[in-house]
């Protein structure tokens, strides 16, 4: 794939050398994140050092796509061009990966009543196809 | 007048590291924080400091918020991103490191070939994108997030889930956050530049317009069109000026290596707790001899973290000691019976400024020239501007004498 392909790909995104695999891998419904090669540390958003070693030697990894929500917030109001349902309430979340404390993606969960939502919950990563937006990472509850 | 030749800093502060990242025209695979660390890698090494002996920062248009997430400096006390290159990122590390804001400033400055500029840098697809500034401004000094919208965690969105978090950690309803809100309203009753005077009671605050929950409307700043200056010397050529001078007794700015807003680990790790411990570090006056206190409250939960941080309280006990303090026939907080908080109506009622009003309310205390809402006697206060991430930042000033 061409870098304008990726660009093409991901209008009003802004795609980069450090995070040009990221986006690469959501293509192929993939989520991969900045590990170091030398001590094992994972990293995001990706940026182009290890912030534990300091090495510049990182390989985009695949993750789990398991983990918790620590961070929870619903949107009532938006621009239109957002392209949410803000009449319902629409979920905010972060999620904590297993893969390290701390490792955390944001997205909206699919499907969910926002009113159930909870701390603690476990979720999946989905890798979400958006018309005219291009792939991203939401979250869909793991029961 | 002639030119000041007042130059304390004179052989006090030194050059001690220097890194590279090679100059050239035909790199690919590069961005400009990326240029940004093999240079600043290779200064530290150079110097022979680690990430831990680094409490400063400072570049030109790659934010220091993204040097320090990337390369993990845990914590700085200051950091700067000053426009003209190269001198003014030096003096102003110069000047830190002489005032005692920082002892170890990383500086930095990094060129990028724009496409506009550079026939092969017009090639490159990503440089043409990196050009718009997407996805939200911040983006494009590398921080804040790629991608923008409701299904991201940025600014106002970010605050809510905070603030969520911490209502549901330490067991506190919204009525919490509402006393914020309502001391702000009431005090801002007694200020003729406030734009919301009008009394709020917690049974309005309560049906109050749910934006972001649980932030409703009366939880975020009041937009305004505003400015507030400050003009600034030193306190003995101050003390011949006309009016009073209110003297810095200690300030600081506080940063972590959070990344982005969902990234922060937790509430101790906010800039507020690095703005804190230098704060007190520096000063000769204790939270006992505070008068006046200015907690910016452009996000309620922000305020209540502030309590916490200052030392009024510890971690999660700010929603209490809130309530403790709360005097019910004034409807505001009054700290031991005395000590007011946002007199002016802050943020939530006077008008959001970003703290510039907490500071411009401080100063007219301080010199005695708050009307009718003056407190009798105030002769230290604290400002505490900023939120959790970037812009954390503490002042403690008092009377002159």
């Amino acid at each position: 794939m061409t870098q304008d392909e990726l660009l093409d790909a991901f209008p009003g995104v802004r795609v980069d050398q450090d995070n040009a695999a990221y986006y690469g891998g959501l293509l192929e419904d993939r989520v991969l994140v900045n590990r170091c090669d030398d001590c094992a540390s994972w990293h995001h958003p990706p940026r182009s050092a290890c912030a534990r070693c300091w090495s510049r030697s990182l390989t985009p990894t695949a993750v789990a796509g398991t983990g918790t929500i620590v961070l929870l917030t619903v949107l009532h109001q938006g621009s239109r061009k957002e392209g949410a349902d803000f009449s319902a309430g629409h979920p905010l979340v972060a999620v904590e990966l297993d893969e390290q404390p701390g490792l955390r993606l944001g997205g909206t969960v699919l499907g969910a009543d926002p009113a159930t939502l909870q701390l603690g919950e476990r979720v999946r990563v989905v890798v979400r196809r958006l018309e005219g937006r291009g792939p991203r990472v939401d979250f869909e509850r793991m029961s | 007048m002639s030119p000041s030749r007042r130059n304390p800093a004179r052989d006090q502060v030194a050059i001690v590291g220097l890194g590279r990242s090679p100059y050239g025209r035909d790199r690919v695979g590069c961005t400009p924080g990326s240029l940004v660390l093999d240079a600043a890698i290779a200064a530290a090494r150079d110097a022979g400091v680690a990430a831990t002996d680094i409490d400063g920062l400072c570049g030109s248009t790659v934010a220091t918020a993204y040097v320090q997430a990337a390369l993990g400096i845990g914590r700085v006390s200051w950091f700067a991103n000053p426009a003209s290159v190269i001198g003014n990122q030096i003096v102003a590390a110069v000047a830190a490191v002489h005032s005692g804001m920082c002892e170890t400033a990383l500086v930095y400055h990094n060129a990028y070939r724009m496409p506009f500029a550079s026939r092969s840098a017009g090639r490159d697809p990503m440089r043409r994108r990196a050009m718009l500034g997407l996805a939200e401004t911040r983006s494009a000094w590398g921080t804040g997030h790629a991608e923008s919208g409701a299904n991201s965690m940025f600014g106002a969105n970010a605050y809510a889930a905070w603030a969520g978090r911490y209502l549901h950690d330490y067991g506190y309803g919204r009525d919490t956050l509402g006393l914020v809100a309502i001391n702000s309203r009431t005090n801002a009753g007694r200020n003729d530049n406030a734009v919301y005077r009008e009394p709020l009671t917690m049974q309005d605050y309560l049906a109050g317009r749910m934006v972001r929950d649980p932030l409703s409307v009366y939880d975020m700043d009041i937009p305004v069109d505003a400015a507030d200056a400050f003009i600034i010397t030193t306190t003995e050529r101050a003390r011949d000026l006309a009016r009073p001078p209110v003297l810095i007794h200690a300030s600081s700015l506080g940063s972590t290596d959070y990344g982005i807003e969902e990234q922060l680990l937790d509430l101790d790790h906010a800039g507020q707790v690095v703005v804190a411990e230098r704060l007190w570090a520096k000063s000769e006056l204790e939270l006992a001899d505070v008068d006046v206190f200015y907690p910016y409250e452009g996000f309620s939960n922000i305020a209540l973290s502030w309590f916490e941080n200052v030392g009024y309280c510890g971690r999660g006990e700010g929603g209490a000691f809130v309530r403790q303090h709360w005097v019910e026939r004034e409807q505001r907080i009054l700290i031991d019976g005395r000590i007011p908080v946002n007199t002016h109506g802050g943020s939530l009622s006077e008008g959001g400024t970003q703290g510039a009003g907490h500071l411009y309310e401080a100063c007219l205390q301080l010199r005695g020239e708050a009307g009718v809402r003056q407190v009798p006697g105030a002769s230290v206060a604290l400002v505490t501007p900023g939120g959790y991430y970037f812009n954390s930042q503490g002042f403690l000033l008092r009377r002159d004498g």
